[in-house]
């Protein structure tokens, strides 16, 4: 039985070297210098607060896609926290090492993560960044729908529609894991909206997408 | 002579002769062959009258010999066959002649005249039949001569549709209730026969067959509308032999298969759905009425169409079905779980019975009362609950007295509604949670009942499920065996002390209560403690738990008057009663404190001692008929009863009330996950990767001998089974599942 582990397996972007040599060093100053501006003096993190400024310097709101998506860049394992090595590993991949560079590239960011192979990378890190505790394998409802809207509501807007009013209205799961998280994009892929055609509960699509189904079939009447 | 001339002049030399052929040159003139036939055509002639005595047989056999002999076979064949026909003619004409019922009588006779004559005909002209026939290809004397009885009598035109005729209306007049010449039929279809099978066929069989069913069309109509299903049955049966004897009686054995496929069609294939579904009087009123007879000739007769019994089949499954369907959701029916068990147990019977009476014991049959059954057994979810309450009863009472021949009937009959159900896995906890009361109340009828029972679950479903059964079973035998053994051991200790009877259960094997402890009375607490220690001495490792809301207790009591009784009470009454040793009156929260045993319990205790007409051993301030937690208890110095052993039971219900029942049905959900995991893990390890169909179809194949799972369930266990890395979905087809080692 294999542990479950947070790591995020091996992506396209390339991985920040870890030396410090001169030539590192003096690659990464005016980086480094930009990481100052927003880290947390005592714990040389950018912590949420940094984020927030980092926020309206890029003049993205706090709950801007855009902001999931560079952490995604950055591999940041922590929501809500971006190490030295993080910041280092996004902003080397995105080219960008002061704040306006840093602003151009996000549109660019955007398109990339649109990209299907990258994208299905996106989203299945975008759950498990949402997983704070140590153990946690599932995030509640109410979160699940909100990350819902978040990465998936420009794509498959209706969809996302309808599956976060039904999560809302159902009691039976209170939880989301990531099994039935990527079993709905894969939902959104293959079954067309809103005529669900093709759509066999005997195959094996997760048993919240069934109850889903049936609930969205029933409210059609 | 010449021989001797020439002998004579040669003498004196030799005695020297010769012998030579005669050489008398017999010449057959034609003339000669024109005699001859002239004789023979004579005789013919007079065969033909009747007239055949006076002739020489050896004459005419030579005179016919010779002719063939001398090369005139063909003179004396075409003379035969002229004047053959020539006679046949003149026989027709007679035949012709001959006034309505007379007609076949004549032919008859001609007929018989006409064999006689040939045979003897043929016999003169035997030579001629075996060596000249064959060689010059022609028809056997014998055979022309039914050829040309046919072709100039049988296919004359005024002879052969009449014949037609005749014999169809005789037949058609016998079939309306006249006596008709069954003799003179027989010779005629026979003589048909004899003249060639499509002779036969043609002129009489095809006929025959067009016009009797139309004929069994007609009636089956008329019967159909006046008749009801039992009456029409009997009628077609009747029609049916009849037909049968006719053809043994004059027709040709072949004609038989035939002219019953006729009827058959006619009248039962035909109208065999209007039959079976006939109102008041179809095949269901005949099952529910037990109608053996009816339904056997049913049965019988169906079974000769295509699709007959499939029909009677159908409709008897369709109604089982429902009639099964209304029975298991009658709610009134249902409140006496027994009754209803009883009630199935009925149906079967009567079933079985019709199906081996009436229906030959037909598999199919049983077939279709099995699946029935099947069906609409497993509708009440009630039903494994129904079924172990049956046993139950028939355990703590009904089966008394029954010999043990009995015992097993009812058993087994009980054990056929068992495998009908689908969801086994709730009666073992039902049937679980009964065999323990019974066991510990000793309310068992019979012993060997018990264990006969369980022997029949462990042959049809296996040792896993009867075994924790048996260990009840063998609990009860080992607690017997340790208190004789405390009691040997340590009689000298205990004195005085009340006696003790122990039932050490294995917690295991026995349905799990929940036990909330009470006060006992010291006295009893000290005996306890004594049997703890010393079972603890003899098993270190054990833990003993005293179940106090089970087990009973004798006591003796004094009421005024001196009036001494033995009361048998339940240990929570008994904790009550031995309170009023040392107070008169008590209050409910006296009680309460004293004896910590939990509300319900203890107003269900009380209620049975101080509110039930002859068992108030209680006395309760104010009389009313529940208990309040204001009210006061004191000792009934009043009581009376006119017996001396006064059982006072609990008032408790013997059937699970809503909450009980929904927490069983959840309990029995609960263990149903981890077995569906099992079963899912197991397949899974061989399999190694499997599509979501295929994974519940196994499943449900290898869980059908418990119970159904749900496929929704199943899903859901497999998702669980995914979370916690057991399984995962395969990478590059999303609808198969991987096994992860």
């Amino acid at each position: 039985m294999r542990r479950s582990s947070n790591r995020k397996s091996s992506s396209a972007s390339a991985a920040a070297g870890s030396g410090s040599t001169k030539a590192a060093s003096k690659e990464f100053e005016k980086i480094d210098h930009l990481f100052n501006v927003y880290a947390d003096k005592s714990s040389a993190i950018i912590d949420p607060e940094g984020i927030e400024q980092l926020c309206s310097s890029l003049e993205v709101d706090y709950t801007d896609v855009r902001i999931l998506m560079l952490a995604w860049k950055m591999k940041a394992q922590k929501q809500g926290f971006f190490t030295l090595e993080e910041w280092r590993t996004g902003l080397k991949a995105l080219r960008a090492d002061s704040m306006s560079k840093l602003k151009k590239a996000l549109p660019e960011l955007d398109k990339e993560v649109s990209r299907p192979t990258d994208f299905l990378d996106f989203y299945s890190y975008a759950f498990r960044y949402c997983l704070t505790e140590d153990k946690q394998k599932c995030i509640d409802i109410e979160s699940a729908c909100q990350l819902l809207s978040l990465v998936l509501g420009t794509q498959f807007g209706p969809q996302v529609d309808k599956f976060t009013e039904y999560l809302k209205s159902q009691s039976e799961y209170k939880v989301m894991n990531m099994d039935q998280w990527m079993g709905f994009y894969r939902f959104c892929n293959e079954i067309p909206f809103p005529s669900l055609e093709n759509y066999d509960s005997d195959l094996a699509w997760p048993l919240i997408l069934d109850n889903f189904v049936e609930w969205f079939r029933e409210n059609q009447k | 002579m010449n021989a001797q001339s020439q002998s004579q002049s040669q003498s004196q030399r030799r005695k020297n002769f010769k012998i030579e052929a005669f050489k008398h040159k017999v010449e057959l003139d034609p003339k000669y062959a024109e005699r001859t036939w002239k004789v023979l055509e004579h005789a013919i002639h007079e065969i033909y009258n009747n007239n055949a005595s006076r002739l020489s047989f050896e004459e005419l056999y030579r005179s016919a010999y010779n002719m063939v002999l001398h090369k005139y076979g063909d003179k004396l064949y075409s003379g035969l066959v002229a004047t053959m026909t020539a006679h046949l003619n003149k026989i027709a004409k007679s035949v012709e002649s001959a006034q309505g019922g007379l007609f076949l009588e004549k032919l008859n006779h001609k007929w018989a005249d006409h064999n006689k004559a040939l045979q003897m005909i043929r016999d003169i002209l035997m030579y001629m039949d075996r060596s000249y026939v064959p060689t010059s290809h022609k028809t056997p004397v014998h055979e022309l001569g039914l050829n040309l009885w046919r072709d100039h009598i049988i296919h004359s035109p005024n002879i052969q549709a009449r014949l037609q005729d005749t014999l169809l209306d005789l037949v058609q007049r016998e079939r309306t209730g006249d006596v008709i010449n069954r003799g003179l039929m027989r010779n005629i279809t026979k003589m048909l026969m004899d003249l060639g099978s499509s002779v036969y066929q043609d002129d009489f069989e095809k006929p025959f067959l067009d016009v009797s069913a139309s004929f069994y069309s007609g009636e089956s109509q008329q019967f159909i509308e006046c008749c009801d299903c039992g009456s029409y049955l009997k009628k077609a049966e009747r029609r049916l032999n009849e037909e049968i004897e006719r053809v043994s009686h004059y027709l040709d054995a072949k004609t038989e298969v035939k002219i019953t496929s006729a009827v058959e069609r006619e009248m039962i294939a035909n109208h065999m759905q209007r039959l079976v579904h006939m109102d008041n009087s179809g095949l269901v009123n005949m099952l529910i009425d037990d109608k053996y007879d009816d339904l056997s000739r049913m049965y019988s007769l169906f079974k000769r169409v295509p699709d007959g019994l499939s029909t009677i089949r159908d409709v008897m499954t369709s109604y089982l079905r429902e009639r099964g369907r209304v029975l298991v959701t009658d709610t009134e029916r249902l409140k006496d779980p027994v009754e209803f068990v009883q009630c199935l147990l009925n149906e079967k019977d009567k079933h079985d019975k019709i199906i081996s009476t009436a229906f030959n014991n037909d598999k199919t049959f049983q077939n279709a009362l099995n699946s029935s059954f099947e069906y609409f057994i497993n509708l009440n979810n009630r039903s494994p609950e129904s079924i172990s309450l049956y046993l139950d009863d028939k355990l703590r009472k009904g089966l008394k007295g029954a010999s043990e021949e009995e015992v097993e009937v009812v058993l087994d009959k009980v054990m056929m509604l068992f495998r009908y159900l689908q969801e086994k896995d709730v009666f073992e906890k039902y049937y679980k949670q009964h065999l323990a009361k019974r066991l510990l109340s000793g309310k068992t009828v019979s012993d060997d009942a018990e264990r006969s029972m369980i022997v029949k679950l462990k042959t049809e479903c296996g040792y896993q499920f009867t075994s924790k059964l048996e260990g009840m079973f063998t609990d009860m035998k080992t607690s017997e065996d340790t208190m004789l053994d405390f009691y040997a051991k340590q009689s000298a200790e205990l004195g005085d002390g009340p006696t003790l009877a122990v039932q050490i259960l294995t917690t295991g094997s026995w349905p799990t209560q929940p036990t909330a402890a009470c006060n006992l009375p010291p006295e009893i607490l000290t005996v306890c403690e004594k049997f703890r220690t010393y079972y603890l001495g003899t098993h270190s490792g054990r833990r003993l738990t005293w179940q106090t809301n089970m087990g009973t207790a004798d006591i003796k009591a004094t009421f005024g008057k001196g009036h001494k009784h033995e009361l048998n009470v339940s240990t929570y009454q008994m904790c009550v009663l031995m309170l009023f040793n040392s107070a008169d009156g008590l209050t409910y929260r006296e009680i309460e404190q004293a004896t910590e045993i939990p509300a319900l319990d203890l107003k269900r205790c009380l209620q049975s001692l101080a509110c039930v007409k002859g068992k108030n051993v209680l006395r309760k301030e104010p009389m009313s008929k529940d208990i309040s937690e204001e009210d006061v208890f004191y000792f009934n110095d009043k009581f009376t009863s006119k017996f001396v052993k006064v059982k006072i039971g609990t008032v408790v219900a013997q059937k699970e009330s809503e909450p009980e029942k929904q927490e069983m049905r959840q309990r029995v959900e609960e263990d149903r996950k981890p077995q569906i995991e099992a079963a899912i893990v197991r397949i899974m390890k061989s399999r190694r990767v499997l599509d979501h169909n295929s994974i519940v179809a196994e499943v449900t194949k290898q869980l059908q001998s418990r119970f159904l799972p749900n496929p929704v369930v199943i899903k859901k266990r497999i998702e669980s089974l995914i979370e916690r890395e057991f399984l995962e979905r395969d990478k590059a087809d999303r609808k198969l599942y991987r096994y992860l080692a």
